[in-house]
């Protein structure tokens, strides 16, 4: 019981990244690797202006400026020169963004583990006999809300819509007036926002170090997008949780059990095997 | 990766152009001094270097094997340290339980074993399909570098396993050497595996699995086979690289490393066996060249008005990185495509300079003297002999590599 709680809370972060992966999708049709390290800029822009004197809700906002100018930056000088490329020409240059991030980061920040203060301190609470830091609970009510956000963002609202459309059919969604590369813009904007807020909500957990988001969430937050469908934000939100359930149940079983080396990612390497052949569309994989 | 892998063949002009005896004697004297310089090299320089040029030709044989999976069959994979690492522990493990199996049986066992990794994931992967396959590649790259690299009985845990060399290989110089004669041997091997039958069927899947499997084409089996073709030559790079450093431990195979490989493939220009191998040597020998320019006392750069220093060899990444970004917007030929000039004119026909990419980067579905390639002939009428486009080439929408054949998942 306490491992499907500890998962849960586990997961929150893995479903704040898929949304991320889910919106690129959505818009761009291509699996977006360099995820992961928007969520590293906005981390270390926090620990460095926190490091400066900054009050800790300026650096986040600063964080998550600096996230949103990166995502600008790539689908500017990267996605939008290779729109004409095969999809995996596009994945291995989002690959190649994400590397380049990461030696920035390096250069910027030496390739050592930094530590950032939580959001909020104090003690461990016991939620049905699992330790559940201050942290972990902000994270969680940070995805219920932006999931509610999420919901009637893109069911409500002009500007929500207009981005499904355009994941349909661009053609079609230029006819009637809306322009496509500034819909381009604000998906790879607004999934760098998620990274970001997912990156600065992660660093506290544990330590931090260039390119941690890509070495410990990026692979269990695919498996949550293709688990939940790749193409439903419900279904990322959704696939994040389970993830994180089999991910604790899976390294509580191999690590503490049998002594197993990365059983984490072992775990989730089964994972996406069983979910890819049982039923690659996933749970929600039904609406665009 | 269908404009990068855009070939383009080198059959020497038959028609219309004859070589002078001077064109003869400056085309062997050309060809002469790049063998002599990539077989001299070692002799003239010290171990450290000798070192050097080893790990080059290690890389060489990584890149090689990249290419054959993805740059022949299309397929990518994120987790070539899978490979690559199993090839060197099972090296190291031969050598240290069983010693009278000799060097050549190491290498020849840790290929098999690299070949059957691939077997195994292949099996169960190769249903799945373009971006699908990366990721899966990209969890089995991790669960291998961190689960099987770590088992304590196999691969001494990650404190890690010696790989003694050979005493006909003890020098760097010696083990240089034989490095280069490998990357020859698959050089060899893969120049006769893209002419053979087989080779052609690989190459066919990756033009279009569809129109493959309606001329009958296996397209499981060959892409199986291309797998555990790369995998092989991994596991043999594998075991070059475990005796090149005479140890073998889990760090050497992580996650990073394995997208190097494939960005040195792509920036070599994946379809170009030479473009392969030059981008691959760059990338081995770039961090050792930087540290040697930068080297002591300079080695740690000021960034101006800042109190941030770092080590020149965190440049590498970054350059990395930028190369790659560059060769897939702006040539997605990589270095292959910067060859193509020098090596036509090596095969006897004239030099023409690419200029910009229009003039030979075969347009989609350009057909044999489609416009994309007419442009040179319209000066020498030799090119367009030359020029024989191999297949049809894959443009911009790439069946192969679309979701949409992943059921349900494309709205």
């Amino acid at each position: 019981m306490r491992f499907l709680i500890a998962g849960l809370f586990e997961g929150a972060v893995f479903g704040l990244l898929a949304v991320g992966l889910v919106l690129v999708y959505k818009g761009a049709r291509v699996f977006n690797f360099a995820q992961g390290e928007f969520g590293t800029v906005a981390a270390f822009t926090v620990w460095a202006l926190l490091g400066a004197g900054w009050p800790y809700p300026a650096a986040i906002v600063v964080g998550l400026l600096a996230a949103v100018v990166t995502g600008l930056i790539m689908e500017r000088l990267v996605v939008r020169p290779l729109l004409d490329a095969s999809r995996i020409t596009l994945l291995v240059a989002t690959v190649g963004f994400a590397l380049f991030i990461i030696a920035i980061t390096v250069l910027a920040a030496q390739p050592e583990p930094r530590s950032l203060q939580p959001l909020i301190g104090g003690e461990d609470r016991d939620i049905l006999g699992a330790a559940v830091s201050p942290q972990r609970m902000v994270i969680a009510l940070v995805l219920i809300g932006l999931a509610v956000a999420l919901a009637w963002f893109f069911n409500r609202t002009n500007r929500g819509l207009a981005v499904l459309a355009t994941s349909q059919d661009a053609l079609a969604t230029r006819a009637v007036g809306i322009s496509v590369p500034g819909m381009s813009r604000f998906i790879w904007g607004f999934a760098a926002l998620l990274g970001g807020i997912a990156g600065v909500l992660q660093a506290p957990i544990d330590i931090f170090y260039p390119g941690f988001m890509t070495r410990t969430s990026l692979v269990p937050a695919f498996t949550a997008a293709v688990l939940g469908g790749f193409t439903s934000l419900p279904g990322a939100f959704l696939g994040g949780e389970l993830v994180g359930v089999v991910h604790s149940l899976g390294l509580h079983v191999l690590k503490d059990n049998w002594n197993v080396p990365g059983a984490g990612e072992l775990t989730l390497f089964v994972l996406l095997l069983a979910v890819l052949l049982a039923r690659p569309q996933g749970l929600l994989g039904k609406e665009a | 990766m269908a404009d990068v892998a855009a070939r383009v063949s080198l059959a020497p002009a038959g028609t219309g152009h004859r070589l002078t005896t001077s064109g003869i004697v400056a085309r062997t004297v050309v060809a002469s001094l790049i063998a002599g310089a990539v077989l001299g090299l070692p002799l003239l320089t010290a171990d450290f270097w000798d070192q050097a040029i080893g790990l080059a030709a290690i890389y060489a044989i990584i890149g090689l094997s990249v290419n054959i999976i993805t740059g022949h069959a299309g397929q990518i994979s994120l987790g070539h340290q899978a490979f690559v690492g199993i090839g060197a522990f099972v090296s190291a493990f031969l050598i240290g339980t069983i010693p009278q199996i000799g060097f050549t049986g190491v290498l020849m066992v840790a290929g098999a074993a690299g070949g059957a990794m691939a077997l195994v994931l292949g099996l169960v992967a190769l249903r799945i399909r373009g971006l699908y396959l990366a990721l899966l590649t990209l969890a089995f790259g991790l669960m291998a570098e961190t689960t099987l690299f770590n088992w304590r009985a196999f691969t001494g845990g990650g404190a890690g396993a010696p790989a003694p060399r050979p005493l006909a290989l003890q020098t760097d110089q010696a083990f240089a050497y034989f490095c280069l004669a490998t990357v020859a041997a698959v050089l060899f091997l893969d120049w006769r595996l893209v002419k053979t039958r087989a080779g052609r069927a690989i190459v066919s899947v990756r033009n279009d699995e569809r129109v493959a499997a309606t001329l009958g084409i296996n397209v499981t089996g060959y892409k199986l086979l291309a797998f555990v073709l790369g995998g092989l030559v991994a596991g043999v790079a594998g075991s070059l690289f475990a005796h090149w450093n005479q140890f073998v431990q889990a760090a050497d195979f992580g996650l990073e490393q394995a997208l190097v490989w494939i960005l040195m493939a792509v920036v070599g220009g994946l379809g170009s066996r030479a473009g392969v191998v030059i981008g691959s040597a760059f990338f081995a020998l770039f961090p050792v060249l930087l540290d040697t320019f930068v080297a002591s006392d300079v080695g740690t750069i000021r960034i101006p008005f800042t109190d941030v220093e770092f080590l020149a060899a965190t440049l590498v990444p970054l350059l990395g990185a930028l190369l790659l970004l560059l060769t897939i917007t702006l040539y997605p030929g990589g270095i292959g495509q910067q060859l193509l000039p020098i090596r036509r004119w090596l095969a006897g026909g004239p030099f023409v300079e690419h200029g910009h990419r229009g003039t030979h980067v075969v347009e989609p579905g350009g057909p044999a003297g489609s416009p994309a390639l007419a442009e040179p002939t319209v000066e020498i009428p030799a090119v367009g002999a030359a020029l024989e486009v191999e297949g049809p080439v894959e443009g911009s929408s790439e069946p192969t590599t679309e979701i949409a054949v992943v059921g349900g998942v494309d709205a």
